[in-house]
């Protein structure tokens, strides 16, 4: 011991190296390393017995019962032990009956055991044992007590080999495991619709006869469920199935065994166990912490996808959909968001191997509507391609039928007309061949009330239609039809749909400029929404449209931001979909950003920013983001850095809508504009010469067109094209003419440009009146931070003009 | 009995090494899980090994109920627990082996955990040999603590220490040839 002490680093070393050399060379090696023989023999020593912990191993204590002096108990003629289960032995055993040979399988309380606590619990299982009759439950034979008084019971003896085993060695399939799992949800199924939950389902506990025939073992731990047992069980479960509550030792119900049904789905399906690999005490820990599960495409091994006959990659992908969401929901931590019943985890089986969608999907209700909000950027451009349109159409009308299926019969309902729909879009219906993305919509609100004949659902179906006639740019359109929807939900006393569709119809109100009416609308959306029974997602959306809305039209209530801060939260706090998490933030983004609170503006568009990046298919969302952080950056002076920001907007929207697209061409109007900013107008004006003719091609004479006018006008100013600013400047204010307010504070921008036109030429007379349109119109109202510098801008000229011309 | 913030407080003195901490939670602790303990030396460990972990789940829950089990208490409450695993054995063991030692056979350190087929007298030898240890490697004690008595994988218990789990694994084939000499030739 001391000497081990002494030379601790050294033995280890000498123990290392021994492990390390074939045992030939091992005494050489060993001694050239160290010439204390002693020392080497004692390194040895340790390296020795290093080596015969496992095989030294006592057994495991034969259980004492096993010495039953008459090899029998009461009637039954012992031929082997079998097994040790939670509470004693069992046995296979015989009996005369009637003239034949009948096999059983005996299990007797083993003699420690007999306390109260435990025969209690023995008769017990009798009890829950004999009241179950189900083809897929072992069956109670018999029970007694042996002739030195030891309880036993005999159960119906299955000569079959674990769930596991057999799906292996068969090498089964996907869809032949879920069959065999359902057999074993039918057994669950039934035990729970006689108030017995089983609490240590696991695939040992599941045994499969040789003609396929499943058989639940083991109700030992069960628990017959009565309002009075409610407590806490001494654990018995198998950990690696057991659910968090259980091993919270928390008080058990039905939905304990919807875990372990999950635990034994997954690795049915993909070959290891959810956390496998684990200790116990992790797991406790993962319990406590309520930790998500694994995914169940992540727990697939080459061996396991070789098991299922399929390639590893192969394995995973058929992992990754449905089956993957039906393994989430059953091994979710919290019981209330498992399946509320085996009766609903089957019908998902069911419905995956029938080849339609599942019930538990993750929610991700998409309100596309959030892109009415985003500002600069106006309606949706009227010439995307209409197959563009009509593809995201689909992905909105999956998405439809996703939620229509939630609630249950719908999605066949909804599958039918979709499907109809399209036919006759395509046939001679239209009389043509395929119809635009408008006559498809329209048709569907024409035939919608044929095949949606619940009210509710038809709400559902116009909500849905409308949302696409807007993508469309079909404001009109999708008023109309929520006009509709809002009447009707009201008749009905449907305030979900109440909610949802007044919200939606107040925001295409204000955007069509009638104000009044979307405040309303929205107000009432808003109120509404409180109630209880509205889904987090509408609640968050009511809050949304009404709070921008009113603070986008000059309302900054401390409420609106609050309302906005409340939307980011329910999305967060209920899943709601990334994108809807990010949408939100972002319009709190663009809320803060209104109110000149840039760095908190920043921080919430960083926020969306990453969400959306979870998400390959919101590039253009994405792309909008980073073109309003550009812009904050850009307002807190920190131009040089908003460049790259205003690039890669601009980049993303020319990979997701086109480089002709309004999102990018604004984009580029504004990185044009911080060019401007830096003193490089020179690279602005060609930007801005490039896609005059695009913007031209998509605004004709609309006044939308001020936007890059300015910006152009602006780089020739800046770069010294006097008269050619002046051109664009005259354009400018004439396109704003009769379309903007005469006090509003754009005309102002537009006048300072000309003004600046102008007195470059040397006409400071002529600019004199437009400048001091400029300084008035800018003066009044601004909060952004932009809009202070413009104003401070124009002022500074007004003062030159005014000093040169008195100079004269 | 259990004062609020208490385990919190002793999780903190074990972080300075008091060694009293663990006599202090064995006291705490130990009606709830003497009678997990000896239930171990009857044989009665069917197929499930979470009955002995209860001390963990116990411990888990008395600091999960005072918000207190923060990421950085993690090493700490593992090596603690681990150690109060060995402690509650141990005791189990002195009174239950009070009457004879069959001596003999070897205490089996097999990967699962040290104690599962342990009597009550290998129990108290592999705590002595253990107690040499402490004062060769205390590093190498408290591997073997966690990896035997609290059930922790080689990769949980590399983790948690913070090393490969090449190099736990490594250590513990020495460090198990070690005690089985040590069991031997005492």
């Amino acid at each position: 011991m001391r000497k081990d002490a002494d030379n601790w680093q050294l033995l280890q070393e000498l123990f290392h190296l021994a492990e390390a050399t074939p045992e030939a060379d091992r005494e050489r090696v060993l001694a050239e390393k160290c010439p204390d023989e002693e020392l080497r023999r004692r390194a040895m020593d340790i390296f020795n017995a290093s080596g015969v912990e496992e095989a030294e191993v006592a057994p495991a204590p034969i259980p004492a019962q096993v010495q039953f002096p008459s090899g029998k108990i009461g009637p039954y003629t012992l031929i082997r032990h079998v097994g040790t289960g939670g509470i004693g032995a069992v046995y296979l055993v015989e009996r005369l009956m009637g003239g034949a040979l009948q096999r059983s399988a005996l299990k007797v309380l083993a003699p420690h055991s007999v306390g109260p606590a435990f025969v209690e619990r023995f008769h017990r299982e009798q009890h829950i044992l004999a009241s179950l009759d189900h083809p897929n439950i072992t069956r109670m034979l018999d029970a007694g007590l042996s002739e030195n008084g030891q309880p036993y019971l005999v159960m119906e003896y299955v000569d079959g080999v674990h769930l596991d085993a057999y799906c292996d060695a068969r090498k089964l399939g996907i869809a032949e495991r879920l069959q065999l799992f359902l057999r074993v949800c039918d057994a669950v199924a039934y035990a729970h619709r006689n108030l017995i939950v089983h609490l240590d389902l696991k695939p040992s506990n599941i045994l499969v006869t040789s003609d396929g025939t499943v058989k639940l073992l083991d109700f030992g731990t069960s628990k017959l469920i009565e309002p009075d047992s409610l407590l806490t069980t001494t654990v018995m479960a198998t950990p690696a199935y057991a659910s968090p509550e259980q091993l919270r030792n928390e008080p058990v119900t039905t939905s304990c065994d919807i875990y372990a049904l999950g635990a034994v789905l997954f690795e049915l399906l993909a070959g290891s166990r959810p956390g496998h690999g684990a200790s116990v005490a992790v797991m406790i820990e993962r319990a406590i912490r309520e930790q998500e599960p694994d995914r169940l495409p992540d727990a697939v091994t080459g061996a396991a996808a070789g098991d299922r006959g399929l390639s590893e990659n192969r394995l995973r992908q058929l992992l990754a959909g449905d089956l993957a969401t039906i393994a989430q929901k059953c091994l979710n931590p919290r019981p209330r968001d498992r399946y509320p019943s085996i009766d609903s985890l089957i019908t998902d089986i069911q419905r995956y191997l029938g080849g339609r969608p599942v019930l538990a999907r993750p929610q991700t209700a998409l309100y596309r509507f959030s892109k009415f909000i985003r500002r600069h950027r106006g309606a949706a451009a009227a010439t995307l391609l209409a197959a563009m349109a009509l593809l995201a159409s689909l992905g909105y009308a999956g998405w439809r039928q996703q939620q229509a299926l939630r609630q249950g019969q719908r999605a066949l309902r909804m599958q039918t007309f979709m499907y109809r729909l399209f036919k006759l879009a395509n046939s001679n219906y239209t009389g043509k061949p395929s119809a635009t993305v408008p006559e498809f919509l329209a048709l569907g609100v024409k035939i919608l009330p044929e095949y949606i004949k619940d009210p509710s659902d038809l709400r559902e179906a116009q909500m849905g239609l409308a949302e696409s006639m807007y993508e469309n740019g079909d404001l009109d359109g999708a008023q109309k039809v929520l006009t509709q929807t809002v009447a009707s939900a009201k008749a009905a006393k449907d305030i979900r749909a109440e909610a949802e569709s007044e919200a939606f119809s107040g925001n295409i109100a204000y955007l069509q400029g009638q104000m009044e009416a979307g405040e309303a609308l929205t107000a009432h959306a808003l109120e509404l929404s409180r109630k209880s029974g509205i889904p987090p997602s509408v609640r968050a959306w009511s809050a949304i449209f009404y709070a921008w809305n009113r603070d986008n039209n000059g309302y900054h209530s401390d409420e609106n931001l609050r309302l906005l801060h409340f939307a980011v939260k329910e999305c967060r706090d209920n899943n709601l979909s990334p994108r809807e998490t990010a949408d939100a933030l972002y319009t709190l983004g663009q809320d803060l950003e209104l109110r000149g609170r840039l760095d908190e503006a920043e921080q919430a568009f960083n926020g969306a920013l990453q969400v959306y990046g979870q998400d390959p298919l919101a590039l253009c969302d994405q792309s909008e983001v980073y073109g309003d952080l550009a812009y904050v950056t850009e307002m807190r002076g920190n131009v040089q850095g908003s460049l790259p920001l205003y690039q890669r907007a601009y980049e993303g929207y020319a990979k997701c809508s086109g480089a002709e697209s309004r999102g990018a061409l604004t984009e580029q109007e504004f990185w044009a504009g911080a060019l401007m900013k830096l003193g490089r107008a020179q690279e602005a004006l060609p930007m801005m010469e490039t896609a005059m003719p695009t913007w031209r091609k998509l605004m004709g004479s609309s006044p939308d067109l001020a936007e890059p006018l300015y910006f152009l006008s602006k780089a020739y100013v800046e770069t010294g094209h006097f008269p050619e600013g002046e051109k664009a400047a005259r354009e400018l204010v004439a396109v704003q003419e009769g379309k903007v307010a005469p006090t509003d504070r754009r005309f102002g921008a537009s006048h300072l440009i000309w003004a600046r036109a102008l007195a470059g030429q040397h006409r400071d007379q002529e600019a004199l009146p437009h400048a001091e349109i400029a300084d008035k119109l800018l003066s009044t109202g601004s909060i952004s931070a932009g809009a202070k510098q413009m104003s401070a801008e124009a002022h500074q000229l007004l003062l030159d003009i005014q000093a040169r011309l008195a100079q004269k | 009995m259990t004062q609020p913030g208490e385990i919190t407080l002793l999780l903190r003195d074990w972080n300075a090494g008091d060694p009293a901490v663990v006599e202090h939670l064995f006291e705490l602790v130990y009606p709830q899980l003497r009678r997990i303990a000896g239930s171990l030396f009857r044989g009665e460990r069917p197929e499930n090994l979470l009955q002995p972990t209860s001390v963990v789940n116990e411990l888990f829950l008395k600091l999960v109920r005072q918000r207190s089990l923060r990421f950085e208490d993690r090493e700490h409450f593992y090596s603690l627990s681990a150690r109060l695993m060995r402690r509650i054995l141990v005791d189990q063991a002195r009174s239950e082996g009070r009457q004879k030692r069959d001596g003999g056979t070897p205490v089996p350190l097999h990967a699962d955990m040290a104690w599962i087929d342990a009597r009550p007298a290998e129990m108290m030898d592999l705590d002595r040999v253990l107690e040499e240890l402490e004062q060769l490697d205390p590093r190498k004690c408290r591997m073997v603590e966690l990896r035997f008595f609290l059930g922790f994988t080689a990769e949980e218990t590399a983790e948690l220490l913070g090393a490969s789990k090449a190099t736990v694994d490594r250590e513990l084939r020495f460090v198990r040839g070690w005690l089985y000499d040590r069991l031997h030739s005492s």
